[in-house]
């Protein structure tokens, strides 16, 4: 393959001392920008963006890229230590990362977390590797319908599988929907569910949302239980990271199913976010271990961070082929191409091969360096925990709150900040699941915009959703994955006699 | 509050001795470059090639921060300029869209919130096809097509109700052909979907669909100008920008349609401040940096500041009102 | 002042169903009917609304149904079924009315001048530390924040009158 030759040539760039250092800086800025839940990655890069104005592109996109590689890796470290996601993609890495931190294996959790995402993302290089040249062609055939079954899959993968009263996860998902209606309407132009507040006209970040029902929210019941992160007490110890490094051949079951929804939902328009909640939620549906999930199983954290890891390398791909970014931060990089006088789009890899295969070798560094960075922080945030609550949880709210404010430079989004957190811990109390309430936010007014266009393409027939292989197989597979839980209930109810007509699922009762 | 004391003393210096007092003003402090777009968009880039131009050539020594405000396409920048009153170190970045959005929308500020400072080049729209999956190869079989069957060829743009959906409707009322338009949340978006097959063609600014060109996937029916574009380098298919017909000799009798890329500050901005800002980016878009945009971007070089940009405002918003009228989108209580 | 978790269900599917309305409202302002070519704007938030509105209800009627159930009933276990006791509600708002006062004074006078008062009060105050730590401490996190923002990534926090007469913009 002449992919393999121009990779050696590619490595040749970016192995230089110069170029390694860089990796490191980056990765190390990354972590900060990562850690900080309102910065983030896209934020991240588009502030370093002025200090790459007078390097060579390749210096620049390797800085860029390295610094993306570290606020990924940041982003999960929160979300295990404090259920702050600092990056929207490790929203799902909370859901089993911050209760096994609580059982005192904060070391354990984050191991598990930086491994696995550096195995996903070397995956998704790999991929870019082998097919670059496949993939435009292939990303070309995504017209409006198939982005729509695309996140049709996400939503159908994610639909019944949390176990509590279905009335309460219908409520939280739809309020996820309506919170990512608010604001000007792609398809009309007008603007929705903004009563005539300017405040709302920009909609509700994502972000403000995630600070509010997560890190506010889980503030509030950790202060309401006393005053003290349970479990923190756990010894520090170097060799857990060994440990656990050794134990991730036992799931490779699950890493192998990641990193292939990683790559696939990176490939097309589906994002990290949306791979990482796939693959949490389709790894709760068919790996062994799916009932301990939300409980602190290890693989309830690989499984989103594997498949985050692996979509956010694979969202570069489409950015540098098409011009089309697959993420918030391959976005702000494509707008760096082109004041350094590249132009993102089919003829890149032709013109500038240099460019492009330093990049996929730096990404295999930056992705290396970044696992032994991250893994060398580990002892520093176990430290952190040990700190008792009344002086983290003042400086958690501090951070929270800039986080809030420095989204979009609003005070108003830290009041709607706090409001979140006042439903978040009312939600959690009452057993409302917010995953669903976060998929839809994040996925609803995409899935909305492509639903209406395709509509508008098709002059008003559903029958495109069908029209030819590529979508009917992507719809069909949706629609298998939304039937799937319905007929396992219907099998179950069939062979359990139940006393309670109107009470399926009681495990969710007495949390 | 000592700023304003400052103010006041360099308005009494100014009444004093005005050509010393005007030359004086100075930033001391970081600017905050505010784009009317998301990271990556047309606006977000013209921000930030400004800022290298600036920063790059020592222009401007004190730090230049970007930030976005993309909301509500563009309309929470100039909301956030209304809450800046007379501040000099914010500077606002968009397009027709400072003037154009009140239009169609009920918004919280209006033209006289905004300082103009100047429009630094023009961006020139074009019509676009896929050869390909279209057939279609020049205007003529464009509007034997959408004749054909009225209603069925879809065109792309960027957003609903701005400057792409207004210049599909100008095509319609210029050929009497029915087209419908499929707005998508960029202009590269919509130039992807016509490069795939999934809609027939799309009115884009030159730069968000060239790389196409070259790979042969779309190609450029006529430019939206009075006057065909300067630039005489074959870019692809044995063809350069200067090949490319009008859309006026070609078939289709629109007038010029450019994009004027734009800089504003808030309201009551310093005169002296003012006329530092518009001396700043005359000498920035002279800058090599700003050139090589210019040029990828085969944009129209035509810089206006002071009452030239101000005459321009009126009669490109009175332009955009008619249209608007005739749309049908003006808002309710106008 | 005892909070029943029933009587906490029904009031927050109460208030879940109150945005559901709202939002339906909203819709019809955008329009609901689907049209020849695919629906309105306000097509999907309106069933949106009506979701929202629903699963209210249906939350209301098991929560209704269980206190039918199970609290008349002596004996049962009056912790589990406690959404929040006086005492937990204190310390909730103890905890929370200071960040509320942290915000509203970073509104006002920036958000250094909030963040480094309400550190100040959350150690000295509801941590117990002495004064001089306290004060310590709150500089500590003004310095770093102010680095890593202002310095390092160039993200200008809201700096205040106070700030900005000292020069520091």
């Amino acid at each position: 393959m002449g992919n393999f030759g121009q990779l050696m040539d590619g490595f040749a760039v970016a192995l230089t001392a110069h170029h390694l250092m860089i990796m490191v800086v980056g990765v190390l800025l990354g972590l900060v920008v990562g850690v900080l839940p309102g910065l983030g990655a896209p934020n991240g890069v588009s502030l370093l963006l002025p200090l790459t104005f007078t390097m060579d592109p390749i210096s620049a996109i390797i800085l860029l890229t390295s610094m993306y590689w570290g606020a990924l890796f940041g982003g999960s470290t929160t979300s295990i230590l404090f259920n702050i996601p600092g990056e929207p993609s490790s929203v799902a890495t909370t859901f089993d990362g911050y209760p096994l931190a609580k059982q005192g294996q904060a070391a354990r959790a984050l191991t598990l977390a930086f491994t696995s995402a550096g195995i996903g993302a070397l995956t998704g290089v790999l991929v870019i590797t082998l097919l670059s040249g496949w993939v435009a062609n292939f990303a070309l055939r995504f017209g409006a319908a198939e982005y729509f079954a695309v996140y049709f899959m996400a939503f159908a993968s994610f639909i019944g599988m949390s176990g509590g009263s279905p009335f309460k996860t219908l409520v939280s998902m739809m309020l996820g929907f309506a919170a990512a209606t608010v604001g000007i309407d792609t398809i009309s132009g007008e603007s929705r569910l903004t009563f005539e507040f300017d405040e709302l006209i920009g909609g509700i970040s994502f972000l403000i949302a995630v600070i509010g029902l997560f890190g506010l929210g889980e503030l509030l019941l950790t202060m309401e239980e006393g005053l003290k992160f349970e479990g923190v007490k756990a010894k520090l110890d170097i060799r857990v990271i060994a440990r656990t490094v050794a134990e991730m051949p036992r799931y490779w079951a699950t890493l192998i199913r990641s990193a292939l929804i990683g790559c696939w939902m990176g490939i097309t328009p589906g994002g990290p976010t949306a791979a990482s909640f796939m693959s949490y939620a389709l790894g709760r549906r068919f790996s062994r271990r799916g009932r301990f999930f939300g409980k602190g199983e290890p693989e309830g954290i690989v499984a989103p961070e594997t498949a985050d890891h692996s979509a956010g390398s694979c969202a570069l791909l489409p950015m540098l082929a098409l011009g089309i970014p697959g993420s918030a931060t391959a976005a702000v990089m494509m707008g760096g191409l082109m004041i350094w006088g590249l132009s993102p789009g089919p003829m890149l890899f032709s013109t500038r091969p240099d460019f492009v295969w330093g990049l996929i070798a730096s990404m295999y560094m930056g992705n290396l360096i970044a696992v032994v960075l991250v893994l060398a922080t580990v002892p520093l945030f176990a430290f952190i925990l040990r700190a008792p609550f009344t002086v983290v949880g003042p400086l958690i709210t501090v951070v929270c709150v800039i986080g809030a404010y420095t989204v979009a430079n609003h005070m108003f989004d830290v009041w709607l900040a706090l409001g979140f957190g006042i439903v978040g811990y009312v939600f959690k109390k009452l057993d409302y699941p917010l995953a669903p309430f976060v998929l839809a936010m994040v996925l609803g007014d995409k899935a909305e915009d492509a639903f209406r266009q395709a509509m508008l393409t098709s002059d008003g027939s559903p029958a495109i959703f069908f029209s030819n292989g590529l979508v009917a197989t992507m719809m069909g597979l949706g629609l298998l994955l939304l039937c799937l839980p319905a007929i396992s209930l219907l099998l179950k109810g069939r062979a359990a006699t139940p006393k309670d007509g109107a009470a399926p699922a009681p495990e969710g009762r007495s949390a | 509050m000592p700023k304003h004391a400052l103010t006041a003393l360099a308005l009494c210096l100014g009444l004093a001795v005005p050509s010393v007092a005007l030359a004086e003003w100075k930033p001391n402090r970081p600017v905050e470059f505010v784009a009317a777009a998301g990271p990556g968009g047309g606006t977000d880039t013209f921000a930030r090639v400004v800022q290298s131009a600036l920063s790059k050539n020592e222009l401007l020594t004190t730090p230049i921060i970007v930030s976005n405000k993309a909301g509500g396409s563009g309309a929470e920048t100039f909301i956030y300029a209304k809450s800046n009153k007379g501040d000099p170190y914010k500077l606002y970045f968009g397009t027709q869209d400072a003037y154009v959005l009140p239009l169609a929308n009920k918004l919280s500020y209006s033209l006289k919130d905004l300082t103009p400072i100047a429009a630094m080049v023009f961006d020139p729209f074009m019509l676009w096809v896929n050869p390909k999956t279209s057939g279609i190869e020049d205007v003529k079989g464009f509007i034997a097509k959408a004749k054909e069957a009225p209603g069925q060829l879809k065109l792309g743009g960027a957003k609903a109700k701005e400057a792409d959906e207004t210049l599909m409707t100008l095509i319609e009322h210029a050929t009497g052909v029915d087209l419908t338009y499929i707005p998508y949340k960029s202009g590269s978006e919509a130039a992807i979907q016509v490069a795939g097959g999934h809609i027939t063609a799309n009115v884009n600014n030159p730069s968000e669909s060239v790389e196409q060109w070259k790979a042969g996937v779309q190609k450029p029916l006529c430019v939206f100008e009075n006057e065909r574009l300067a630039d005489t380098t074959v870019i692809a298919d044995g063809l350069s920008w200067h090949d490319i017909p009008t859309c006026k000799e070609a078939g289709i009798a629109v007038d010029s349609f450019a994009q004027p890329r734009t800089i504003w500050a808030a309201a009551d901005l310093p005169p002296e401040a003012l006329a530092y800002y518009t001396d700043l980016f005359t000498k920035a878009a002279a800058a090599p940096e700003f050139k090589a945009y210019q040029q990828r971007g085969a944009q129209i070089p035509r810089l206006l500041t002071g009452d030239a940009f101000k005459d321009f405002i009126k009669k490109h918003e009175a332009s955009y009102a008619e249209i608007y009228k005739r749309n049908g989108w003006l808002r309710a209580e106008q | 002042m005892d909070i029943s978790r029933s009587t906490m269900d029904i009031a927050a599917a109460c208030a879940t169903a109150a945005v559901g309305a709202v939002v339906c409202y909203g819709a019809t302002l955008n329009g609901i009917a689907w049209g020849d070519s695919g629906p309105e704007p306000g097509y999907f938030p309106f069933y949106v609304g009506g979701l929202i509105i629903l699963g209210s209800a249906g939350t209301i009627v098991q929560a209704w149904r269980r206190r039918a159930a199970g609290h008349d009933r002596p004996g049962a276990d009056a912790g589990a079924d406690s959404f929040l006791d006086g005492e937990r509600l204190r310390t909730i708002l103890a905890f929370f009315l200071p960040i509320v006062a942290m915000v509203a004074v970073s509104a006002w006078l920036g958000l250094y001048v909030g963040m480094a008062l309400y550190i100040f009060y959350a150690l000295r105050i509801a941590a117990g530390f002495r004064t001089l730590t306290a004060a310590l401490a709150a500089l500590a996190v003004v310095a770093v924040n102010f680095v890593i923002f202002e310095k390092l990534f160039m993200v200008p926090l809201l700096k205040g009158p106070i700030l900005e007469a000292f020069g520091i913009y």
